[in-house]
């Protein structure tokens, strides 16, 4: 048997791949990898963990005077580490009173504030006599030390990090991946005086403070930010990622003879997906690639496929009225073979006419129906009120001559439409 | 050398080893699963790949009872199938030679006189409809109805499609064992 000839030869048989194959496709699987979340190893989780550890860390280090304090996130470090900041009244009245003197009511409760705290911090820290007065904590009291102390002590303490008079730069973003095309709104923590330089890495580039950006194109893109400020320049980074969103699209299939003409089938082109989502528009659905789909009633369905990318893009796309009147129809073949033995008949279903020994329609949605055929002398050959009775090639119990036979055919849609057609068949005998 | 439980295990916690050692043992088998369905190597090629990106990604899904190998198997098929589908708008047509093409009796067919080159070779040629139908009933043994759900087409084009495929198969071996057995006196020339 030739089955058992490609069974036997083929099944188990083995083909040597190309050598780069195996290494192109453990790049594609590390490239996967490093987008799943996978507690074990580095990959995007990781790496966004990362950055935003270091931006927060960044944002600490530079913000801890307010971020200590003031939950809110109040984006002005600069004005307390710049110098022009460091104004003798400001200055004076810390040093003079901490917790007491009131010459700017706007500023002076945060200070005061913190004031309190930090000098407790110092003395646990071990500077002794930190207790006694801010001015004292000197070495120790580093970051944890509050905007009083970070002023104050500017101009000693050269290796502050509060010296730092460049301005701050990191970014915050809405979302660091997403599907394309992926908007995404930037945060810098520049102030008024700084100006700021976007680059999107996509050739996009903003000089506002807080952009808002839309990604077209899939893959990575490193957005930069540069921030240019009295005190200098800093800089900074983020990578977002764009997943390619899938093309959803489907068409309804030709129903070909061999199909059950009751239901609808939809070939599915869709592209990139993985997953899809069928909604055929009365209350039911599908998962399957290409599903096949009977409706109960006829009627205007809206067929939806919903495509699912392996990244969870998706892509819709909807067809409105897809049973509406291109599929109701009725065809004729233009040649059949009637069965030589005898009259089949004329009834015929799908199974039992496979070799077209009937001559019957092609149909769907045809609820009445009439059916004549004539011979070529003009006699009629045979009359028809059910769509499921074909003519069989007898007339009268005689097998009809090879030839040429006209029919004529009208009836109605189940959408009341109707149909009216004339056309020749030729009665092959062989 | 490790086990397949071990490689599984491995290749459950996603170690890139295990998954080579996966990749190094069972490619070659696969292969030769996805030749059959390809039009040709490089078609091959990429639904090996992707067979292997959904095995590294989805064994988990692998019960553990039943055989891997026939699991890898059904990985390979089912992304062949997705494979057809994919590329199904291209290839619409039917050629209408191969439609007309008639049974050419019941030849039986010496199991040694054929390689195993040559019938990938058959296969490859056939028209993509007619060759998945064929390795899904032929050579995976399943039923002409799981076929129909497979292929989302219907039971009975799963049958005719198949008679047709073995017709035309039968016809290209005939024509090949003419040339053979013209050649076979001094040559190796085994080309179609």
């Amino acid at each position: 048997m030739l089955s058992d000839l490609f069974r036997q030869k083929l099944e188990n048989a083995e083909i040597s791949p190309s050598p780069a194959l195996g290494s192109k496709l453990m790049h594609r699987v590390g490239r996967r990898e490093f987008l799943r979340f996978n507690p074990s190893r580095f990959n995007i989780w990781y790496a966004g963990a990362a950055v935003a550890a270091a931006a927060a860390l960044t944002a600490a280090l530079l913000h801890s005077p307010e971020v200590s304090e003031d939950q809110n996130h109040q984006p002005k470090p600069l004005e307390i580490s710049s110098p022009a900041d460091l104004t003798s009244e400001s200055s004076g009245t810390s040093i003079a009173e901490p917790g007491k003197g009131k010459p700017e009511p706007r500023k002076q409760p945060e200070v005061n504030k913190a004031a309190i705290p930090g000098r407790e911090t110092s003395s646990t820290g071990g500077a002794g006599a930190g207790t006694a007065k801010p001015a004292t904590t000197g070495e120790t009291g580093k970051v944890s030390i509050l905007p009083t102390a970070g002023i104050i002590r500017e101009p000693d303490d050269a290796n502050s990090k509060l010296k730092n008079n460049k301005p701050l730069a990191y970014i915050e973003a809405s979302a660091e991946e997403g599907c394309a095309p992926l908007i995404i709104s930037f945060r810098s923590p520049a102030s008024e005086n700084d100006s700021c330089a976007w680059h999107f890495g996509d050739e996009g580039r903003s000089a506002a403070r807080n952009p808002v950006w839309t990604f077209n194109n899939e893959g990575e893109h490193r957005v930069t930010l540069e921030v240019y400020g009295p005190g200098g320049r800093s800089a900074a980074s983020l990578t977002i990622t764009v997943h390619p969103r899938p093309t959803a699209r489907f068409e309804k299939a030709d129903e070909d003879t061999e199909q059950a003409v009751e239901y609808i089938s939809f070939r599915n082109f869709s592209d990139g997906a993985e997953k899809y989502r069928w909604s055929f528009g009365d209350g039911t659905g599908s998962d399957l690639f290409e599903p096949r789909h009977r409706y109960n009633k006829p009627g205007n369905y809206d067929v939806r496929l919903i495509a699912v990318s392996p990244e969870g893009c998706t892509d819709t796309v909807t067809t409105i009225n897809v049973a509406s009147s291109p599929g109701y129809h009725i065809t004729f073949p233009n040649a059949f073979t009637p069965n030589l033995t005898g009259p089949s008949g004329g009834y015929y279903s799908r199974a039992s006419d496979e070799a077209s020994r009937i001559f019957h329609p092609v149909h769907n949605g045809v609820t009445e129906f009439h059916l004549t055929i004539f011979s070529k002398m003009g006699i009629m050959v045979f009359e028809s009120n059910d769509i499921n009775y074909g003519w069989d090639g007898y007339y009268k119990g005689q097998l009809c001559d090879p030839g040429v036979y006209v029919w004529k055919v009208r009836g109605k849609f189940i959408n009341s439409d109707e149909f009216n057609k004339i056309g020749d068949v030729t009665l092959l005998n062989n | 050398m490790m086990s397949d439980q071990q490689i599984i295990e491995g290749c459950a916690k996603h170690e890139r080893k295990a998954q080579q050692l996966l990749y190094d043992k069972y490619s070659r088998f696969l292969l030769g699963v996805c030749l059959r369905y390809a039009t040709d190597r490089s078609e091959a090629e990429d639904i090996l790949q992707e067979s292997f990106l959904k095995i590294f990604f989805n064994i988990k899904d692998f019960s553990g009872t039943g055989s891997f190998i026939g699991w890898l198997r059904k990985v390979a098929v089912n992304t062949a199938i997705t494979h057809y589908h994919k590329n199904l708008k291209f290839r619409y047509h039917i050629e209408i030679e191969e439609f007309v093409s008639v049974e050419t009796g019941t030849l039986s067919f010496e199991e040694d006189f054929f390689t195993s080159d040559e019938l990938f070779r058959v296969l490859n040629e056939l028209p993509p409809g007619y060759r998945m139908v064929f390795n899904l009933y032929a050579v995976e043994g399943y039923k002409h109805k799981e076929i129909a759900e497979m292929l989302g087409i219907d039971t009975n084009t799963s049958k005719s499609q198949y008679s047709r495929a073995k017709a035309a198969i039968r016809e290209k071996l005939d024509r090949l064992r003419t040339i053979k057995r013209t050649y076979s006196a001094g040559t190796d020339d085994k080309r179609i």
